[in-house]
């Protein structure tokens, strides 16, 4: 899309027009779900969560510099959003073992031939906490300090979730080598984690309820 | 060693997860949802949009119809202060009678003397022991010329010309003498050419300047504002009261006094009011097999009042006032349960409105307001108040009254601005 045609379509978003809405949200439909994607734990939640994203975009237009880049920003709400959403389950704990992913991280990660599915479904799989942490750290660049006050946890956290989160990465690659062995990836010595999360994801919707209805 | 197998990781992540190819392909349905999000935004916003529009609306009207209330209330004040100046002592009434449009009025009370002024000077030179004092007020009416404020003068001279003519003593047209001086000063004190002139003459003189500086002071009236926080239990009944029930009331309220007695509140109440009633207040075009009996309903609504309130009492800290307006009421939820005498009728017998409505000024509101000032910011109050209606509330389109006792938590906002 050209500047001008994007310049356009914004003008006709601010004047609220239905049909400028739907362009812009289906030329950025790919982008914004695919940052959503990465912090949600489904396709059906990263939707939901796009759309209150779109929303925002689309009733706060108005205040939208159009000297700077629209991409930017739109992709800083998106990420916003997506904190807020799970927001009440950033500050939780999680106790499992990762003893066991300590010496499974050797291997040469880029040789995996890994598609963008399966690495998707591996930070799906990450509890929430340290999915947001490694989004922030890994994808967005951000530094500890930033996303502690982003998060609002310390530094240290933030730290500690990214340690975890690639120990998990990492052994969930390892696993995913092995298809043959296990079409799961989360198996074997991984098992704790898969009910930590799942009691996790049923905690996140009843904390969330309000929001979500 | 550890950290670059890290960074090798996170590029992987970072590499990888940019592009969702065509994992994340648009879908009707999310564009669907979040239209619906939009519309109801535009509803939401419609509403809110239109009601500060029909609240200024509102409060213009009732800024008038304060106004219009307040403007016969000067007059009958002013009557009685011209009562004062024709039968007590004059100098004193200098300072309360102060405006030029006032005078009128002070005419008007003294009706039975309403001689013009061309006609009293005729019979005031014939008659000589009341000369002195005539060719006093005649001068103050050769001043005056040309001017609204002559009046005065011409109720001074007739009034004086008057006694004169009836009864010829000096001591009964002496009496009559002073009042019109102080008529005379008032009707002077409007021209600052002729008081210049005066004071040689008149020993009153410095009454003059002290009137001056009163009516000055008197428009010097800061609006005053408050907010209040209030909740009131109330008891809800259609036609009566005999089958009422229990309401809650919880809301926010904002008053501003535009005079010193008057005042405008406004504010949005969130209001509980189930009731019940015989089938007959009912008016609902649906067509029951058998009629019920008696009806109950649970209604929410939100309620707008727009009231104006007159301060009767203001001692210590206590202050008491009358207060009446008009609500709005803005239905939420509306549901109704049917109860058959004969228990088994087969029948609807329960009924939920799924549209809200919203009525206008459609409720009469009267109450009295008690309060109590706890510091020059808090103050707190108690307010019985009635609510009668207009026109049929609700679906089923009752009259629907309710009584009750609001207790409130009054601050005021003037505390912030520094005079």
């Amino acid at each position: 899309m050209g500047e001008e045609e994007l310049h356009q379509l914004i003008r006709g978003c601010i004047k609220q027009d239905r049909k400028c809405q739907k362009m812009l949200y289906k030329a950025f439909y790919g982008f914004a779900m695919g940052i959503c994607l990465r912090y949600a734990n489904d396709r059906d939640e990263a939707a939901e969560v796009m759309n209150q994203g779109f929303f925002k975009v689309f009733t706060h237009i108005g205040s939208f510099d159009t000297t700077r880049p629209f991409k930017a920003w739109l992709g800083k709400i998106m990420m916003n959003v997506s904190i807020d959403f799970y927001r009440a389950n950033l500050k939780m704990a999680y106790t499992e073992d990762l003893e066991a992913a300590e010496h499974v991280s050797d291997g040469e990660l880029a040789d995996r031939n890994l598609s963008y599915s399966d690495l998707l479904a591996m930070v799906q799989q990450l509890p929430q906490a340290y999915r947001t942490v490694f989004n922030l750290f890994a994808i967005e660049g951000y530094s500890h300090e930033e996303i502690g006050e982003m998060l609002n946890i310390n530094a240290g956290t933030s730290k500690s979730n990214l340690h975890k989160a690639r120990q998990k990465l990492k052994q969930m690659i390892l696993n995913a080598d092995v298809p043959a062995k296990n079409i799961n990836y989360n198996s074997g010595t991984d098992h704790t984690p898969i009910v930590a999360l799942k009691a996790i994801s049923m905690q996140g919707v009843f904390l969330n309820k309000g929001i979500r209805e | 060693m550890n950290n670059e197998k890290d960074k090798n990781l996170d590029d992987l992540f970072n590499k990888k997860l940019q592009d969702p190819a065509n994992e994340a392909g648009f879908r009707e349905e999310d564009w669907g949802s979040l239209e619906s999000m939009l519309d109801e935004r535009k509803k939401r916003r419609g509403i809110i949009y239109w009601l500060p529009v029909l609240g200024s609306v509102a409060a213009l009207l009732l800024l008038f119809l304060g106004w219009w209330a307040l403007r016969p209330q000067t007059s009958i004040k002013n009557n009685q202060n011209n009562v004062q100046v024709t039968s007590k002592h004059p100098n004193a009434n200098t300072g309360i009678n102060g405006g030029a449009e006032r005078q009128p009025e002070g005419v008007k009370y003294n009706k039975p003397l309403s001689q013009s002024y061309a006609d009293n000077s005729q019979p005031g030179k014939g008659n000589n022991e009341s000369k002195s004092f005539f060719t006093l007020s005649a001068a103050g009416s050769r001043h005056n010329t040309g001017t609204a404020a002559s009046t005065a003068n011409d109720l001074a001279t007739s009034e004086s010309n008057d006694l004169a003519t009836s009864t010829s003593y000096n001591k009964k047209t002496l009496t009559a003498v002073s009042p019109t001086y102080a008529f005379n000063q008032e009707g002077l004190a409007d021209q600052n050419v002729s008081t210049v002139k005066y004071p040689n003459k008149n020993v009153i003189t410095p009454v003059v300047p002290d009137g001056k500086t009163i009516s000055k002071q008197k428009p010097a009236f800061r609006p005053q504002y408050a907010l209040t926080v209030l909740a009131a239990p109330d008891a809800n009944g259609v036609g009566s009261f005999q089958q009422s029930k229990l309401g809650t009331n919880v809301g926010l309220a904002f008053s501003a006094s535009i005079t010193k007695k008057l005042t405008i509140s406004t504010g949005a109440i969130y209001s509980v009011k189930p009731y019940s009633a015989e089938y007959g207040d009912y008016h609902i075009a649906y067509q029951f097999p058998q009629n019920p009996s008696s009806v109950t309903a649970d209604c929410r609504m939100f309620d707008i009042p727009l009231n104006v309130g007159y301060q009767i009492y203001n001692k210590h800290q206590n202050k008491i006032s009358l207060g009446t307006g008009l609500s709005s009421y803005i239905m939420l939820h509306e549901s109704y349960t049917f109860n058959y005498a004969d228990p088994y009728t087969t029948g609807p017998t329960h009924y939920t409105v799924p549209n809200s409505n919203n009525y206008f000024f459609g409720v009469a509101n009267f109450n009295a307001t008690y309060e109590h000032r706890v510091n020059s910011k808090v103050s707190i109050m108690l307010q019985p108040y009635l609510k009668l209606p207009l026109t049929n509330i609700g679906y089923s389109q009752v009259r629907l009254q309710t009584t009750g006792v609001a207790l409130g938590l009054n601050w005021n906002l003037n505390s912030l601005s520094k005079p």
